[in-house]
């Protein structure tokens, strides 16, 4: 039996929607219901959280994202411009640098800048243990993001540069003005991705001590786990890390868009 | 660009995740109905409710010296007070024992019991009614007090002294509450385990800690720190340290009871308590 071709996709198509429903209902129906309110939507649990929740851990977990991603961008900055230096020690480095901080776990790296670091030359990084756990956020993100930034910085047409020496520019604002803003359109995205990482990276901070005041969210919801001895705040801090990664990377599509439309 | 699937791979892929998403949802199932006649059928303990028959699978926030530490030498993996404790028991009611290292969180918050992770938690959990209210525990089978551990130089002599002061305390635990009540003026840094505390103290990120006694006082006897840090105070909180189960195995508390009670009356938790404290008194 032949059929039409059209028919024979339509066959197909509803097939995969029956599969997938089907899919669905599985597990709605062999879920516990009752367990999962009673675990994940306990009404006293979510008002306890409240504004804490807010007012502390998110505030907190935005506040070390954004230190983090600005030193992070800053170190970066450096390397990838060591990396591409004429001078050869610099580019060394910077490579030596790059590899050993993307090669280490960050977790790692947060410990031996809170407690390893004080303990082998007694010094202790500026702003006590949250101070060294960000410096440690601050050393890896500057690692990836140097290598994105300098990938961005390559992608820009040699022409642009010669243009803008033979115009009797010097090295230094060909690249201030010239490479680096064009450079910075083309790193977008990826830095959007690590931006988003950074986020959820700052819960790593809780292994060096904290203070209630300086709790970033997963902190935040793992103390609220004990304290109502109750899965929701867990629910909770998942929906706040949505509220704020998923917006931020609304908005740089949304700059993208717009940056595209300009230089069109 | 997407990487495009063939209508058939794609098709392929579905009906794979859903028959696997059933057969999951079945496994589970046929999991726990399995359970519920391995308990009938079992002619050694009738109502021990466990997750896997003839085995007491017990949860452990591990290390937590001297109540449990890694010790690749034993049966299980483990040593400490709480490991001999659950092993003298186990042996009482013809079971296996076995260990998993956990999240000290899961298992106050009644988490690892209540997924079916383990029967029980030993790990130095002290008896709380808040606790109570969630997890089943066994009779108190060691009394605690909280202590104040500083370096030997520091010039802290007790609470008192703890105004505007870092404290290292255990998140969730019983010294952390201790410390809120206790030293509203000092600044109580959490750590996730007493492990990276004791780092802290020594790097000088706090210069106190406030934790169970038998611990600090581990601290305070450390070989390889001989001299360098002195519990200056002692806080009876009338606590004591229960074994947790699920709230509704009673067969499993019940029995778990009274074995403890036979080791006291038989001089066997004498014994394994000198083990690990009698030198420290």
């Amino acid at each position: 039996m032949t059929l039409k071709r059209a028919t024979r996709r339509r066959l197909r198509d509803g097939g995969l929607y029956v599969v997938l429903l089907a899919a669905v209902v599985v597990v709605v129906l062999t879920a516990d219901r009752e367990a999962i309110s009673k675990n994940f939507f306990d009404g006293d649990t979510w008002k306890g959280l409240w504004p804490d929740i807010i007012l502390i851990g998110a505030k907190n977990t935005v506040k070390y994202t954004v230190i983090a991603f600005a030193g992070g961008i800053a170190l970066a900055l450096v390397l990838a411009l060591m990396r591409l230096s004429p001078l050869r020690l610099y580019r060394w480095l910077a490579t030596i640098y790059i590899e050993f901080f993307r090669g280490l776990p960050a977790l790692v790296v947060i410990i031996f800048m809170a407690l390893g670091v004080p303990l082998a030359f007694g010094w202790t990084p500026p702003g006590g243990t949250i101070g060294a756990g960000l410096m440690a956020l601050i050393m890896v993100s500057g690692a990836y993001m140097a290598e994105t930034l300098r990938a961005g910085i390559q992608a820009v047409p040699k022409g642009q540069r010669e243009a803008a020496q033979s115009l009797g520019m010097g090295g230094f604002w060909t690249m201030v003005t010239v490479v680096l803003p064009q450079a910075v359109r083309i790193v977008i995205p990826p830095l959007t991705n690590e931006f988003i990482l950074l986020v959820k990276d700052t819960s790593l901070l809780y292994v060096v001590g904290m203070q209630y005041d300086q709790v970033e969210l997963t902190s935040f919801g793992q103390q609220g786990l004990i304290n109502y001895s109750n899965a929701s705040p867990l629910l909770a801090i998942a929906l706040v890390y949505l509220v704020i990664s998923i917006p931020a990377s609304q908005l740089v599509a949304f700059l993208e868009r717009r940056q595209q439309k300009a230089s069109r | 660009m997407l990487i495009r699937l063939t209508p058939r791979a794609t098709l392929a892929a579905a009906v794979l995740s859903a028959l696997a998403l059933t057969a999951s949802a079945c496994g589970s199932d046929s999991g726990s109905d399995g359970n519920a006649s391995d308990n009938t059928g079992s002619s050694e303990a009738p109502s021990l409710n466990l997750i896997s028959d003839g085995t007491l699978t017990v949860c452990s926030d591990v290390p937590y010296p001297p109540f449990e530490n890694f010790d690749k030498t034993t049966p299980t993996g483990f040593a400490g007070f709480d490991v001999d404790i659950v092993n003298a028991i186990a042996e009482q009611l013809d079971l296996e024992v076995q260990i998993k290292d956990s999240d000290f969180n899961a298992l106050q918050s009644g988490l690892a019991l209540n997924s079916g992770q383990c029967d029980m938690a030993a790990s130095a959990m002290t008896i709380t009614p808040e606790r109570e209210q969630k997890i089943g525990f066994s009779d108190g089978y060691y009394d605690s007090e909280q202590s104040l551990l500083v370096p030997s130089d520091s010039s802290i002599a007790g609470i008192g002294d703890l105004d505007g002061v870092k404290v290292g305390v255990q998140k969730g635990t019983t010294g952390e509450a201790y410390a809120n009540e206790n030293a509203s003026g000092a600044d109580i840094v959490v750590f996730p385990s007493d492990g990276e505390m004791y780092a802290a103290i020594k790097a000088g990120q706090v210069d106190a800690l406030l934790q169970d006694l038998p611990v600090n006082l581990d601290h305070q006897n450390d070989p390889k720190a001989p001299g360098e840090f002195k519990v200056v105070e002692k806080y009876d909180t009338g606590e004591s340290y229960g074994l947790a189960m699920k709230k509704d195995n009673t067969g499993l508390i019940d029995a778990v009871n009274e074995a403890l009670a036979t080791m006291k009356d038989d001089g066997d938790y004498q014994k394994i308590y000198d083990t690990y404290f009698a030198t420290d008194q």
